[in-house]
């Protein structure tokens, strides 16, 4: 089948819903209760833990240790609650239905959309094949003359740039999307991936009554679009309408069990979330539709005042401009209901943790705003648990770093762990096994979502036989449960590293990233991760010393960071992931059953890495000797200009500037190399230069210019 | 040129050669026909032109013009001469296909390349290319047409960031900004660590 001209098969069933939001009082009992019930498991629990602490004599390390279990404990409650109620509420499938939305519900020709890919040095190909699997299902629902697609492109990296340009027009060239896909490159990336999507609204967003904001990595069915736009178009009151991506195309080990835990585990989680903060929603940067003018109202963000990494520009932006929206009364939505949206996650663990870096810096950088005036309460909730998201982990550490101090303080002094009286006495439970009923307890809060996932698939037959059936689930979960315990420990020292280098204002060198086809490389792993190693050793070398008889209930912590490396190398492997897949593990619904846009995505994929072209010349330099890819590249330049906006920018890096001919110049004798990183962006945003230097490079005797011409005018031959 | 002139070329360019000077064409030695040949057919196939046919003629004419001139201006290589002509060729041509207009050189030449990949010249119109009008309206009209926008019309706005007042998080923000309240804050603390270290000091005797 070719996408590009035949249509996709019917798309996700229309799905009959309605997004009226509860009434304040309900919704009030629902946050109540759910919080509430977090809060009561956590004090029953922590009680039991105080009164096992006072059993071995109070403290102040006890006191700090007690602290830091009821804060951690209640947040995993938290977790605990959403899994509980969203298992509770899809086994009695409450879903409202008094609206309903015709998936092929033609839409209002008013109801213009822009879809956007704000991009930023990404992998070109893999961007544009999800646009125009996007645009040939859209074409396949018959409604893209309803959209407009935009590749707002930030990148930095001049190869990126001229390799956008130059696939962009393929692109068009393969779907026809002529005046239908555009692309535009910001000079300076002021702002980041806000600015971006500010700069592109600020141009063009008048011209649209929504948008629609892609990742990078995003794929969205046509008629889920259409959906989209017919939901927003109903309910006048949403602001913003955020689907939940599903995480597909992983091909690694690591990648599979990620994307597993996502599809398997996330609705449960998803479906507690909505219920109480229903019309209240967050959202998350992509796969989400938002009303123009109430976005270009709301949502214009303001810089934090201060210095970094709490001041300057507002990084997380996307929960943010939810937490805006809802103040100006605007809903916001979580569309747990409409599938046909996809992500891909990151490959191995190295990747992930560079991932959370980023997330890290910005949830932290909401303290600022946690306290702004006029924020619903609710989102100030969503904010607190973005930010603990990632303190938790510093807590954790600080937890065993107190436990392990208790410990020392114990066998320094040389007292016997003598047990007093407790309640717990009370019920017949000696000091063993009163730790064993709070680790019991622990354990449940952490596990027991993962067993009411899979109870919810044993009581779906469609569910259970898109994961591969029971056994492959079960035999999945267990895996997963595993690699998660070896996994989490690490986690916890990756994210406390996070919060105290972004507190102290530093970056991490993450260094040149070396993977084969098949994955990360020992050096790379080394390289990154033997502090983790380091750690683990020294960590399970003092349990030894100081706790040799429970030794073994430890285990699962340090292991984990004793084993990073290898971990690290061996679950980034492809191989692998194709030996688990072939063993039906970790199996999810867009694998048992690929729709056909993943099918059509993953084809193009394949052959694109099949066909990569042998590039003699870089991009660079073909956009001065190319006659097509440098006349894109100067029609863009010269499009630019006509907005004042990038106008100001093309001046301010030295285009047209009195230094860009005598760059041209050297460009042209010394060749790419000889310039400064400021110089080539200068000359390849100056229109006029690279049009005289596409024909002074023909016109001029070889011998007088750079090798690397010579090189590249020789590389087209017949 | 007239019709004998151009036989006469066209037979040295064929390689029947000058009988005063053997090696030689149009002043220039073979050599030099042979790299400027391969300059122009380089640029030709940049363009995507890849039925040798057209290419072949193509490259032959613009040699046939660098070779008329070649006796004019001989401080400049076959090469040079060939690529000149090429070029002169091209604009004209670009200027004979997308009508008259006032735009500088360099805007029509890019325009004309535009104008020629988003025409399909490669794919549609390769005996079209360089040839004498009249031409199919198709192709003029997908030549003329060919633009390349970065969005449609612009309706400009300008989104204004709000205030947001960040309540007390702001004012400590502010706070910390006062250098003399940071200073007055380290000496504090310094102060602080200072009396406890007395005190502990004075009261065990160490």
């Amino acid at each position: 089948m070719n996408p590009d001209t035949e249509p996709f098969p019917a798309g996700p069933p229309v799905v009959e819903l309605t997004l009226t939001p509860a009434t304040p009082m309900v919704r009030g009992i629902r946050i109540f209760s759910l919080y509430s019930l977090a809060l009561l498991l956590t004090g029953i629990v922590s009680v039991l833990f105080a009164d096992l602490l006072w059993r071995t004599g109070w403290s102040g390390s006890r006191t700090i240790l007690l602290i830091l279990f009821v804060l951690l404990f209640f947040f995993a409650a938290i977790g605990f609650m959403h899994a509980l109620y969203g298992f509770v509420l899809r086994r009695i499938d409450d879903v409202r239905q008094p609206k309903s939305i015709q998936a092929n519900e033609p839409i209002d020709p008013a109801a213009n959309t822009a879809i956007i890919f704000p991009i930023f040095n990404e992998d070109v190909i893999r961007v544009y094949e999800g646009l125009r699997i996007t645009y040939n299902s859209l074409r396949s629902a018959g409604q893209v003359e309803r959209f407009d697609f935009f590749i707002l492109s930030d990148s930095t990296d001049p190869e990126k740039w001229i390799e956008e340009e130059k696939e962009w027009q393929n692109l068009m060239k393969k779907t026809g999307g002529m005046s239908r896909i555009y692309y535009r490159r910001r000079v300076d990336n002021e702002g980041k991936k806000s600015g971006n999507i500010r700069e592109f609204l600020n141009a063009w967003g008048r011209r649209y009554r929504y948008f629609i904001a892609f990742d990078a990595d995003s794929v969205m069915h046509g008629r889920t679009i259409v959906n989209l736009v017919n939901l927003m178009e109903a309910n006048p009151a949403i602001g913003l309408i955020q689907t939940v991506p599903g995480i597909f195309n992983a091909g690694s080990l690591f990648g599979r069990m990620q994307q597993f835990a996502n599809r398997f585990y996330a609705p449960i989680f998803i479906r507690g979330l909505d219920y109480w903060s229903e019309g209240f929603a967050n959202y998350w940067g992509h796969n989400a539709i938002i009303r123009t003018e109430a976005f270009m109202k709301y949502c214009a963000l303001p810089q934090l005042p201060g210095r970094k990494p709490f001041g300057g520009y507002i990084l997380s932006h996307d929960f943010v401009e939810a937490a805006l929206m809802l103040r100006e009364n605007a809903q916001v939505w979580l569309a747990w209901q409409l599938d046909g949206s996809y992500e891909e996650g990151p490959p191995d663990m190295i990747e992930n943790a560079k991932r959370d870096r980023r997330w890290c810096q910005g949830n932290l950088q909401h303290v600022m705003v946690l306290g702004a005036r006029g924020m619903h309460g609710i989102s100030r909730l969503h904010l607190i648990q973005g930010i603990f998201g990632y303190l938790a982990s510093p807590l954790w550490l600080a937890f065993l770093l107190t436990f392990y101090w208790m410990w020392l303080v114990t066998r320094e002094i040389g007292l016997s762990q003598i047990t007093v009286h407790s309640w717990m006495a009370d019920l017949d439970l000696g000091a063993s096994e009163h730790a064993f009923l709070v680790f019991l307890l622990c354990m449940g809060v952490l596990l027991v979502p993962r067993v009411l996932a899979i109870i919810d698939a044993f009581f779906d037959p469609v569910r259970r036989r898109a994961f591969g059936g029971m056994a492959h689930i079960l035999v999945g979960v267990l895996s997963e449960t595993a690699f998660s315990t070896l996994h989490a420990p690490l986690q916890m020292l990756w994210h406390t590293r996070f919060v105290f280098t972004i507190l102290r204002g530093r970056t991490i060198d993450w260094g040149t990233q070396t993977r084969t086809a098949d994955g990360t490389t020992w050096t790379y792993a080394i390289e990154q991760q033997w502090w983790q190693t380091v750690i683990g050793l020294a960590s399970g070398g003092v349990i030894l010393w100081l706790m040799p008889n429970t030794f073994v209930w430890f285990l699962p912590l340090f292991i984990g960071m004793v084993l990073a490396i290898p971990l690290s190398v061996l679950t980034s492997r492809v191989s692998w992931g194709d030996a688990a897949k072939e063993f039906g593990l970790f199996l999810t619904p867009e694998e048992t059953a690929t729709p056909p846009e993943l099918v059509a995505l993953q084809a193009r994929l394949a052959l694109a890495e099949e066909d990569a072209p042998v590039r003699h010349p870089p991009y660079l330099v073909q956009s001065v000797v190319d006659p097509y890819l440098n006349a894109i590249h100067v029609s863009m330049l010269r499009e630019a200009k006509l907005n004042p906006e990038s106008a100001e920018a093309l001046a301010r890096v030295g285009a047209s500037g009195p230094d860009v001919k005598w760059i041209a110049e050297k460009l042209l004798v010394r060749g790419f190399d000889a310039l400064k990183p400021g110089e080539t962006m200068s000359i390849l945003s100056d229109a006029d230069s690279m049009a005289w230097m596409h024909r002074q490079i023909w016109l001029r005797p070889e011998e007088t210019m750079a090798p690397m011409w010579r090189e590249a005018i020789r590389s087209y031959c017949s | 040129m007239d019709r004998f002139a151009q036989s006469a070329l066209r037979q040295r360019l064929l390689g029947a050669g000058d009988a005063a000077s053997p090696g030689m064409i149009a002043g220039r030695p073979l050599e030099e026909w042979n790299a400027a040949y391969a300059k122009v057919e380089r640029y030709f196939y940049a363009l995507q032109l890849r039925n040798k046919l057209v290419l072949g003629q193509l490259v032959l004419r613009v040699l046939e013009r660098a070779m008329l001139r070649a006796p004019d201006q001989p401080n400049l290589s076959a090469t040079e001469l060939a690529v000149e002509e090429m070029d002169r060729l091209i604009t004209t041509w670009f200027a004979d296909i997308l009508g008259d207009n006032p735009e500088t050189r360099n805007m029509l030449s890019t325009r004309g390349r535009l104008a020629l990949l988003l025409a399909d010249m490669p794919g549609k119109w390769q005996d079209q290319f360089l040839a004498p009008g009249p031409w199919p309206e198709d192709f003029v009209h997908a030549m003329r047409e060919a633009y390349l926008r970065a969005g449609p019309e612009f309706q400009l706005a300008r989104m204004a960031p709000r205030p947001l007042d960040l309540g007390a998080m702001e004012t400590l923000v502010n706070l910390t900004q006062s250098p003399f309240l940071n200073v007055s804050l380290f000496w504090s603390w310094t102060l602080f660590i200072l009396i406890l270290i007395f005190i502990f000091v004075r009261f065990h005797r160490l």
